[in-house]
């Protein structure tokens, strides 16, 4: 296997962080809160995908749609519950109940869907290209044979899926344009009579669509328990810190970095060291930030 | 950007939230592992007896002795706990209707680590400080190692069914004096080290004819010293090691840690994980199409892993501490009365480190932990009379006999560094399971394990 290969493997990795990346950051941008629960809503969506795979007739993708539709729910029942009373106490009494709701519904995951992981039951398709010339690369090689499986192929097709109809909504929506006005100036936006709750309310939903179909994505290649999410959210939480905090778009890149790290710095580690690359990918998030405190995407600070 | 929605955020503002949150997040998940559960109750008031080590009468037992039991009721070994539990729960039952050490009511209080090592220290303290247990019978090789010391000045036996790490082969015990506790060694372990069965399983490796070796592994303890005692006889054998690749447990993906290891050639591949990391490491295997002679830790010797990896698994085999000890009979009948927890290689010994730990008590006519500690070594390796539950124990001692408990899962016969040894047996993984394919008997993996370095 060659370089390609492991690029492969990085694209597929940063896709269902970029998911999940772009629901996390447009909590912070708009409703201007960092939400740690957000891993937890991400295994709710597994769950919820999995209890679906296994009660309704169809094919998986009834499931996902499902677990998408249920993390839409459970996020804005959530987000009504427990951070709209509090919107107006700032950041870090939002923060704090994150945290505490996070911790609240891990465990409760554990104790209504039991302690021992379950698993998606799917056939998977693998796709071998052995045919490309190689190129040695150093101490890999650049291209050589490659795979891909289905489930790859899907995480990839639903990450372009996802990113267009982010796009779309940001631009060509009136809900997606009020998003981006809040974003910028929430009190601007309310003066020109924007609806900001509402607005607030259609983040919730659309960040817990967005982790329902991550959760599933991520349940689907490893497995459904209540560490589901809560394993993946330190690189979520990269991937749109190194995109530019609030910012969709780089989200998606910080994510893509963070794949791409994880996976061709296990080619060039030493082997005894190759669970090491996280770290990496962490020493290149700060290395970035140094550089460019904002991130790759996102907007200087302004000066007060 | 056209799109950014950042302009009025504050980036400073935004790493100090995240980084404060992550680490209040992080503490929270940590507290949060506490679970605790009691079979019996587990109010205990246990340890008061007299310093003694052997021979009393126990006019002066307690009520009620507590046996602590750390375990894993959730984590990466949650699956062995239902068979584990089950066995102790079938040991005080039995121990209680036969009477009791000491004529007390034996109870069991059980604490959920989740095999993290610093919740394993609040749960030790808190058996022995709070619950008074007289002894523990639990805790894990990734949870004793780093431990150690602590454990050594909580001055406690810990009788445990679970950790097959080097780390002990040389740590533990009585050192052979039973009598003289400074030099004693406060963890005791009723399973075999993987020094034992990873022999077992180079050996067999090396007689199918595997002389090259892949090796994938976790980066915890327990997953790294599976692999070194494999090693330890593998490659003195004869045996080489082409690529060695250890990585993260709990990764959505270790397809590029596979792509790794299968650059390099050799004839079969090591796999040491926990079970969940495990199988989306062997579906990443299967979907690579890479190939190649699997061979596996003892704990992914289960059903689960099978159904999940498919057929590509067919073949595959496991080295496990073989269940075949001499009083296994007896024990399979008192444990499947208990209830309906499926067998694994850790069930028979969680049997005996209860017994094991009664018949001590009985003997030293005490709960005091140092009279235990005297009596661990005595009941189980001496020339008295043969037992194989403490029923038979206590009327033996009672009628003034010396005894030597022969456990169900091995002899029980504890070396001066507190290790059992026994038999080791291959199981190869078919469609309607492992199967038992062969048994690699206790005196030939001897022969690779020297006498005192274990």
């Amino acid at each position: 296997m060659g370089l390609l290969q492991e690029i492969i493997f990085g694209l597929v990795t940063g896709s269902y962080i970029a998911i999940a990346a772009i629901g996390f950051t447009l909590i912070y941008g708009i409703v201007n809160m960092i939400n740690f629960a957000y891993g937890e809503y991400i295994s709710i969506g597994a769950f919820i995908g999995f209890l679906a795979a296994h009660t309704l007739p169809g094919p998986l993708p009834v499931a996902v749609v499902v677990a998408m539709i249920g993390g839409g729910v459970v996020s804005i029942i959530l987000a009504r519950g427990f951070f709209t009373p509090i919107n107006h106490t700032g950041p870090v009494p939002m923060l704090l109940t994150s945290i505490g709701l996070g911790i609240v519904l891990r465990n409760g995951l554990r104790l209504v869907g039991g302690r021992s992981a379950r698993y998606f039951e799917t056939e998977t398709s693998t796709f071998q290209f052995d045919a490309i010339p190689d190129l040695p690369v150093g101490p890999v090689d650049l291209l050589g044979g490659f795979f891909v499986t289905s489930e790859q192929l899907v995480v990839v097709g639903s990450a372009v899926a996802v990113f267009a109809s982010i796009h779309l909504l940001l631009t060509r929506t009136d809900v997606g344009i009020a998003m981006r006005a809040m974003g910028d100036d929430e009190s601007l936006a309310r003066v020109r009579g924007i609806d900001t709750q509402l607005i607030r309310d259609s983040v919730w939903v659309l960040a817990g669509v967005l982790a329902g179909l991550a959760g599933v994505l991520m349940a689907v290649q490893t497995n459904v328990s209540a560490d589901t999410g809560f394993s993946h959210i330190l690189q979520i939480l990269s991937a749109a810190i190194l995109g530019g905090a609030g910012s969709p778009y780089g989200a998606i890149l910080g994510a893509y970095v963070i794949g791409l790290v994880l996976a061709v710095s296990t080619a060039f580690l030493p082997s005894s060291m190759t669970g090491l690359s996280s770290a990496v990918a962490f020493v290149i998030l700060i290395a970035v930030l140094l550089i460019k405190p904002s991130g790759i995407a996102g907007t200087e600070v302004r000066e007060a | 950007m056209p799109l950014d929605i950042t302009e009025r955020v504050d980036r400073r503002a935004f790493l100090t939230l995240a980084g404060s949150g992550g680490i209040a997040g992080l503490s929270g998940c940590i507290g949060f592992g506490g679970d605790e559960e009691s079979s019996d109750g587990g109010d205990g008031s246990g340890s008061d007896g007299s310093d003694s080590d052997g021979g009393d009468s126990g006019d002066d037992a307690p009520d009620t002795i507590v046996f602590g039991q750390p375990g894993a009721l959730s984590g990466s070994f949650d699956f062995l706990q239902p068979g584990v539990s089950q066995a102790a729960d079938a040991a005080v039952r039995h121990i209680n209707e036969a009477g009791g050490p000491l004529g007390a009511e034996l109870e069991l209080v059980r604490r959920d680590t989740a095999v993290d090592p610093q919740e394993a220290r609040t749960v030790a303290t808190q058996l022995v400080e709070n619950d008074n247990a007289a002894a523990i019978v639990g805790l894990f090789s990734s949870e004793i190692n780093p431990l150690w010391d602590y454990l050594q000045d909580l001055r406690t036996p810990i009788v445990t069914p679970w950790p097959g790490s080097t780390f002990l082969d040389t740590r533990g015990g009585d050192k052979g004096t039973p009598s003289d506790v400074s030099d004693d060694e406060w963890v005791w372990r009723t399973v075999v080290g993987d020094t034992v069965h990873t022999g077992g399983s180079a050996v067999y490796a090396l007689e199918e004819g595997f002389e090259t070796l892949g090796i994938i592994n976790g980066n915890t303890e327990g997953e790294r010293s599976y692999v070194d005692g494999f090693l330890s006889v593998y490659e003195q054998n004869g045996g080489t090691v082409a690529e060695r690749v250890e990585v993260e447990l709990g990764s959505s993906s270790y397809q590029s840690a596979l792509s790794r290891l299968f650059d390099a050639d050799f004839d079969a591949f090591l796999v040491s994980m926990p079970q969940e990391s495990a199988i989306t490491a062997l579906s990443d295997w299967s979907d690579g199409g890479y190939g190649r002679q699997p061979i596996l830790s003892d704990t992914l010797a289960q059903q689960a892993v099978i159904d999940q990896v498919g057929s590509d698994l067919h073949g595959a085999w496991v080295a496990s501490p073989g269940r075949s000890g001499p009083s296994y009979d007896t024990f399979e009948d008192i444990y499947n009365e208990e209830g309906d927890a499926e067998i694994n290689g850790w069930t028979p010994p969680s049997w005996d480190s209860v017994q094991v730990t009664a018949l001590a008590i009985e003997r030293a006519g005490s709960t005091d932990p140092e009279a235990i500690q005297k009596n661990l070594g005595p009941v189980s390796r001496g020339e008295g009379t043969t037992v194989s539950t403490f029923a038979e124990g206590k009327e033996a001692l009672a009628n003034g006999e010396e005894i030597t408990y022969r456990g169900a899962a091995t002899p029980t016969d504890f070396t001066e560094h507190g290790n059992v040894f026994g038999s080791v047996t291959i199981s190869t993984a078919e469609s309607g399971g492992f199967v038992e394919t062969t048994e690699v008997a206790a005196e030939d993996v001897r022969e690779y394990v020297a006498e005192g370095e274990y």
